[in-house]
């Protein structure tokens, strides 16, 4: 069957662009036929079980001391509760005794009782009973490719291979990505899966499709996009130059180059220094070379905590995370964004109540100001952490000034009985907040002699301002950062914090643009807090440009009418500073 | 032998993190521990029995201990389930 161009829009579920060729992995395993053991041999059979065990034991003990060096403590975790599943004593012995009673081969067995024991499971509605089935059948799968003899060692791949299955467990991904795999496209599994959060941490791209996708023949050429979920099978060569250009603008390799910067923050033509931050969620490999170049963290996503385990850490946990965090980055600092909850960032459970419209519903700093219990001990772990004196509070999704003031009280109360249990912490510690609702940028000026620090998230804040939802395609040609009505609301918060001497970040995903990074920094933005992927192309950018005229670019820019004019400036004015370089 | 009905109070319900926290209770005594639910009745220490009794919030589950230290034993699961295992919510 010859396959022509085919564009395909699945979900993304790790971000990254990558280029190469499909190979279909059967994560089904392979066929295990009933095999009538004799008595004298049984014995045997119950050695080549033991093992096959032991085999997997030392498998997934690897996986997670691999895992636990680049990925600390959430990963772990996962491989932790397999090698629990690998080595429960009670299920084992009930295995072999069915080989002995049964008389047959300790594969077909062993299958049989794990088909039985995660049926329940798999039929469940809950998807923490289905992620538990997957757990197991992560553990039984090894084990009965070891009794099989074969293992996942046996694949070899050619380079930029994409794999093709149904799901890949954790340690699928770890051991595929070892083989050079360099992306993954899946049927099953969301944002939330184990398999994502592993993927995101080793900065795979991973697309979750959920029609049938085994019909893509091998070889096929194939470009997955994983920050947006768009699949390309049998790419044009326009199609492959295009993504090859969109990848090495946001690739992790640029991120390595990261440390070939002679400056940073990076300089101006004219000599001034802009300074930059990196946003961060899980703990991931950028952050070694975030912390030697000394980039400070403009947003630290603290929800990740949350959305990796399915339930709120406990105040040691998040003490030791924000400390690990705080000493890693000693030498700047990090902005600690409270967990931001509700709408599009839910952990797959029934804990949130139903809500008819989310986005204008529970989420933010709204949900946190009532399960208070869960804010204090977050506000408490974060204090403990903040003895380094360089981590800041910022909070996300303020609305009106109220929401500062109760979570200022609320700091207020833990600071009072930390000093009388006599911990220490960081009594200047930075409150900042978050604009993203039109109406905390109308109010900036009244809103900022309250707070050290503002944020923007331009994400939201466009959203909300044109009644536009980003992922919708139907609207997709509204929403745009650059339309001036959010470009107004941006001067207002950032005049608003140039008189209350705070200073003013964007932390959006529009802040490592290229295109609009003459028009932010003309606007007086003093830090743009981008994703790590950005930095190299932003400083590089930056050296080229004449500060001294960016005032009067940007003045001319906010004059305009429509989002197509100002692009077509900032086009204009990119394109003059290509001319020149 | 001891019995006692416990009642899941945690959003998420037996997943796989607070499986393991019960088993890891469960085998630091010497005592059998046994869970039932509804009519399926499984090894406390064991990982695969406990995740295959899928409790969500809101079930029954009969705990049983049986042995010398049955009563400390009990006193322990008890205090696992009913802190929700640590969960919020």
């Amino acid at each position: 069957m010859i396959f022509k161009r085919k564009k395909l829009k699945g979900i993304p579920i790790s971000s990254g662009i990558v280029l190469g060729h499909v190979r279909i992995v059967d994560s089904d395993i392979i066929k295990i036929p009933e095999i009538i053991i004799p008595t004298s041999r049984l014995n045997s059979e119950i050695k080549l079980f033991d093992l096959a065990l032991e085999k997997t034991i030392l498998e997934l003990k690897q996986l997670r001391d691999s895992a636990g060096k680049k990925m600390g403590n959430t990963i772990v975790k996962i491989f932790d509760a397999q090698l629990m599943i690998a080595t429960d004593t009670d299920f084992l012995n009930q295995v072999k005794e069915e080989i002995v009673r049964k008389k047959r081969n300790a594969g077909f067995i062993y299958h049989s009782m794990v088909i039985n024991a995660t049926a329940h499971l798999k039929s469940s509605p809950d998807k923490y009973m289905q992620q538990m089935a997957k757990d197991i059948e992560a553990v039984s799968n090894k084990v009965i490719n070891h009794i099989a003899g074969t293992t996942v060692k046996d694949y070899r791949f050619a380079p930029n291979t994409i794999l093709i299955g149904k799901y890949f467990t954790p340690g699928e991904i770890l051991s595929y990505r070892q083989k050079k795999a360099i992306g993954f496209l899946v049927n099953e599994g969301g944002k939330n899966s184990h398999m994502a959060l592993i993927a995101r941490a080793l900065m795979l791209p991973v697309v979750l499709y959920e029609k049938n996708i085994s019909q893509i023949p091998n070889n096929s050429r194939i470009i997955l996009d994983g920050t947006v979920g768009e699949i390309v099978i049998n790419p044009t060569d326009d199609d492959w130059t295009k993504y090859k250009k969109l990848k090495t603008k946001h690739g992790p390799v640029t991120i390595k180059r990261i440390k070939k910067l002679k400056n940073i923050p990076p300089v101006s033509k004219d000599g001034k220094k802009i300074e930059i931050a990196s946003n961060l969620s899980l703990p991931g490999p950028a952050d070694d070379i975030l912390s030697e170049r000394k980039i400070p963290i403009g947003l630290y996503r603290t929800e990740f905590l949350y959305l990796a385990k399915g339930k709120f850490p406990d105040e040691e946990t998040q003490y030791q995370f924000y400390n690990e965090i705080a000493e890693k980055f000693k030498e700047t600092s990090v902005i600690l964004r409270t967990f931001d909850l509700g709408y599009d960032k839910l952990a797959a459970n029934n804990f949130w109540p139903h809500e008819d419209n989310p986005a204008l519903g529970w989420r933010g700093i709204r949900p946190m100001l009532e399960l208070t219990d869960i804010f204090k001990t977050q506000i408490r772990a974060i204090l403990r952490a903040s003895i380094h004196k360089n981590l800041k509070i910022m909070l996300p999704m303020i609305t009106e000034v109220s929401e500062i003031n109760k979570t200022k009280k609320l700091i207020s109360q833990i600071k009072l009985s930390l000093r009388r249990e006599n911990i220490e912490f960081d009594e200047n510690i930075e409150l900042g907040i978050m604009i993203e609702v039109p109406s905390a940028a109308i109010m900036a000026e009244s809103l900022a002699p309250k707070i050290d620090f503002i944020s923007i998230g331009t994400n939201d804040l466009t959203q909300y301002t044109l009644a536009a939802d980003r992922i919708n395609n139907k609207v997709a040609s509204l929403y745009s950062p650059l339309n001036p009505a959010v470009l107004k609301l941006l001067k207002l918060t950032i005049d608003a914090g140039k008189n209350n001497n705070i200073p003013v970040s964007i932390c959006g995903e529009t802040a490592g643009d290229i295109l609009s990074l003459p028009l932010f920094i003309g606007m007086g933005i003093d830090v743009l807090s981008m994703n790590p992927n950005k930095i190299f192309d932003f400083c590089r950018t930056v050296n080229k440009i004449d500060f001294k005229i960016l005032k009067l670019f940007s003045d001319s820019v906010l004059k305009s009418s429509s989002t197509k004019e100002v692009i077509n400036k900032l086009n204009r004015f990119n394109l003059a500073l290509d001319k020149k370089h | 032998m001891i019995k006692k009905t416990a009642i899941i109070v945690n959003d998420l319900g037996l997943h796989a993190r607070p499986s393991a926290m019960l088993v890891s209770t469960s085998s630091k005594f010497i005592s059998e521990v046994f869970f039932t639910k509804d009519s399926l009745r499984v090894n406390g220490k064991s990982i695969m029995g406990v995740m295959m009794l899928a409790a969500e919030k809101g079930s029954k589950l009969i705990v049983e201990t049986d042995g010398e230290d049955e009563s400390e034993a009990m006193e322990q699961i008890i205090k696992v389930i009913e802190s929700g295992f640590d969960e919020i919510g």
